[in-house]
């Protein structure tokens, strides 16, 4: 089963496109990285799964085939938003209360044990609430509606190292005994690795990279060896980016098999920052399971 | 990077949405401030209308012990009426005050009610629940009418009880524009009218001060267009007409006052009059004056008056009026029109939640 699945999905704010020709299927019991600068799409397409925008063209599904944002998709859903929003105005306790009543397998003793051991006291107002306590209430709130599906985006963008630590340990400890998917957004790509095994690049409304994280980085090697031979190196690969010094080389490829280097030339493991800093320096380098049709004068056209 | 285990997810069975008791419940834990506020300016308004009411009771007694109710203009009538015209000042302030209620809630409840929600991002929670967003907006909305609705009611009608003795002595009426639109069901349909416009321009616009200011303009202009024109022409639909009535005065054209002003029957209100000359024509305004000119002007006229002056000459005076009877139709009429109107708009509103995207 697939967690969310897309086929040409595309979203237009006005005349501006967020996401276009979106072909997506993430599998099930995967923890995804949702990576790409800001402008992406990332917030779009995580609003399309849970159903807070919707298609201007294709189709978004959850969890199998439930329609994004119906009622049993929401059911089973939990989405934790950018900046974790929640009444800022309600005591921590009245905020459990409110999504105990929203939801039917909303487990409060899970919710207020997790409290507990957050130390985050019940009677304190949210907006008096840390950012980082803030977070961890939403995630809280979350977790505990027993989700199948659970979408964080941009978790961990205003929270400190430690928050940051402290959050995704709270996710890890949810995914370790409920085995639930996660999809989370983010641009911090250092810490990815430690947390996803699922990667999905975005960039410019498009998806630029898609796969199990092992596999592209198993795909991908950093050749490195005289400036003057790289062309000819980078004849045998499908070069994803080249930098040349005076005398020095080093070309980020695509593996297919076995190949020979040529003496001289030394090939190194790729890490996942400089995998998806490199795809994402190069709009036109793609790693995907379809085609990438970039056709500029189709937006054009929209903006016109 | 780290390695969890993971339990593949298995499909599950539908759960039963979430029940209204429940919706319920979250509308109070978000809203018990508002409603708690809101309950505390109703109840003073009550306390207000019934000393005020109290502070009446032994004059208006007196007034009906000495048979004034039947005779008004004999002395000692008089003074009690003279007492009544001299303490209205509770009263009329009772009167703007729940004139403004109607804007006060549309502007406080009903504007922030979704703007505030799209302004700092809550909605992504709300609406990331398990429960549909029209759920979500149709309980919350029908709760706070339902609350705004009978605590309004329920003052309008004190207005009425409070608004009873000086109707009777005739000083105002509840037909008159004012009292129209604070008194009974009017009250009710005018707040759920301004709750009702402000959460759909909340949730047409999406900030919150923008959304109050506008409300603010609209649900106030129209009370006040209300006040100086629109009654006054639903009022007039369908008058009756009667030669019965002389007024004290013999005024011709617009009148809109209370029948007991005129010696005509309590509760009533007086549309329009007019003469018609000896052929049952209808006369203009200068040969209506001309008429009344020459009555007062004749020898004869204050041996025979001005009743008998008019029936030798073949003018009849005619006024138009609503009977008392007819107080209660009007006012669930322009009710019934309030009320589908916020009706549509609660429909506009959800429709726009739904798609909103």
């Amino acid at each position: 089963m697939n967690v969310v699945e897309t086929s040409g999905l595309a979203k237009r704010y006005r005349r501006t496109w967020a996401l276009r020709d979106c072909n997506l299927s993430v599998p099930a019991g995967r923890i995804v990285a949702l990576v790409g600068p800001n402008g992406a799409g990332k917030t779009t397409l995580l609003h399309c799964a849970v159903g807070l925008c919707t298609a201007t063209n294709g189709n978004i599904t959850v969890l199998g085939d439930l329609g994004a944002g119906s009622l049993e998709a929401l059911e089973r859903v939990a989405f934790v938003a950018q900046d974790a929003p929640l009444h800022k105005y309600l005591s921590v306790r009245s905020m459990v209360a409110v999504a105990r009543n929203l939801n039917p397998r909303f487990d409060q003793a899970q919710a207020e044990e997790r409290l507990r051991g957050l130390e985050i006291p019940p009677d304190r107002k949210v907006g008096k609430l840390s950012g980082g306590q803030q977070a961890q209430l939403a995630l809280t709130l979350a977790l505990a509606r027993d989700p199948d599906l659970l979408v964080l985006d941009e978790p961990l963008a205003r929270l400190d190292p430690l928050a940051r630590h402290d959050f995704m340990a709270l996710v890890m400890a949810g995914v370790a005994a409920s085995g639930f998917s996660v999809i989370f957004s983010s641009h911090v790509v250092s810490e990815l690795e430690r947390f996803a095994d699922y990667l999905i690049v975005l960039a410019n409304g498009r998806v630029q990279m898609v796969g199990d994280i092992d596999d592209l980085l198993t795909s991908h090697a950093v050749l490195s060896g005289p400036a003057e031979e790289s062309d000819l190196v980078g004849e045998q690969f499908t070069v994803v980016q080249t930098r040349k010094a005076t005398r020095h080389a080093e070309i980020l490829v695509r593996t297919t098999g076995e190949s020979r280097l040529p003496s001289g030339w030394e090939s190194d493991d790729v890490s996942l920052e400089e995998l998806v800093l490199a795809y994402l320096r190069d709009p036109s380098a793609s790693m995907l399971p379809g085609p990438l049709a970039t056709n500029e004068l189709e937006v054009n056209e929209v903006a016109r | 990077m780290t390695t969890v285990a993971v339990v593949p997810v298995s499909p599950r069975r539908h759960e039963h949405p979430v029940p209204w008791k429940a919706m319920v419940r979250v509308t109070w834990l978000q809203r018990r401030s508002t409603l708690i506020g809101l309950l505390l300016v109703f109840v003073a308004c009550a306390v207000a209308i019934v000393v005020g009411q109290a502070g009446t009771h032994a004059t208006y007694a007196s007034f009906v012990a000495n048979g004034c109710v039947q005779n008004r203009f004999h002395v000692p009538c008089v003074t009690f009426a003279n007492w009544f015209a001299e303490n209205t000042d509770l009263f009329s302030a009772m009167v703007i005050a729940l004139h403004v209620v109607p804007v006060v809630i549309g502007v406080f409840v009903g504007a922030p009610l979704l703007s505030r929600e799209l302004e700092s991002g809550t909605f992504r929670f709300t609406w990331t629940q398990g429960v549909s967003r029209s759920r979500s907006v149709v309980t919350t909305l029908v709760l706070l009418a339902l609350f705004v609705a009978v605590a309004t009611c329920v003052l309008g009608l004190l207005l009425n009880w409070f608004a009873h003795p000086f109707e009777v002595i005739g000083i105002e009426s509840q037909w008159q524009s004012g009292l129209f639109d604070t008194t009974g069901p009017m009250l009710a349909a005018w707040t759920l009218f301004g709750l009702t416009l402000g959460t759909f321009l909340g949730a047409l616009i999406g900030r919150t001060v923008a959304a109050m200011a506008l409300t603010a303009a609209i649900v106030g202009g129209l009370l006040v267009a209300s006040f100086v024109w629109l009654v006054a022409r639903l009022e007039a639909i369908g008058a009756l007409a009667t030669n019965r009535l002389m007024p004290m005065g013999l005024n011709v054209g617009q009148l809109n006052v209370p029948g007991s002003q005129f010696n005509g029957p309590i509760g009533s209100w007086l549309v329009r009059a007019w003469f018609t000359g000896p052929g049952g024509k209808r006369l203009d305004a200068a040969a209506a004056s001309n008429v009344i000119g020459r009555m007062y002007g004749a020898p004869a006229n204050g041996k025979v008056g001005p009743s008998r002056w008019l029936s030798v000459h073949h003018y009849i005076y005619w006024v138009s009026y609503q009977p008392a009877s007819r107080f209660w139709i009007f006012q669930i009429i322009a009710a019934a029109i309030l009320i589908g109107m916020a009706a549509l708009l609660a429909f506009a509103t959800v429709r726009l939640v739904r798609r909103r995207a």
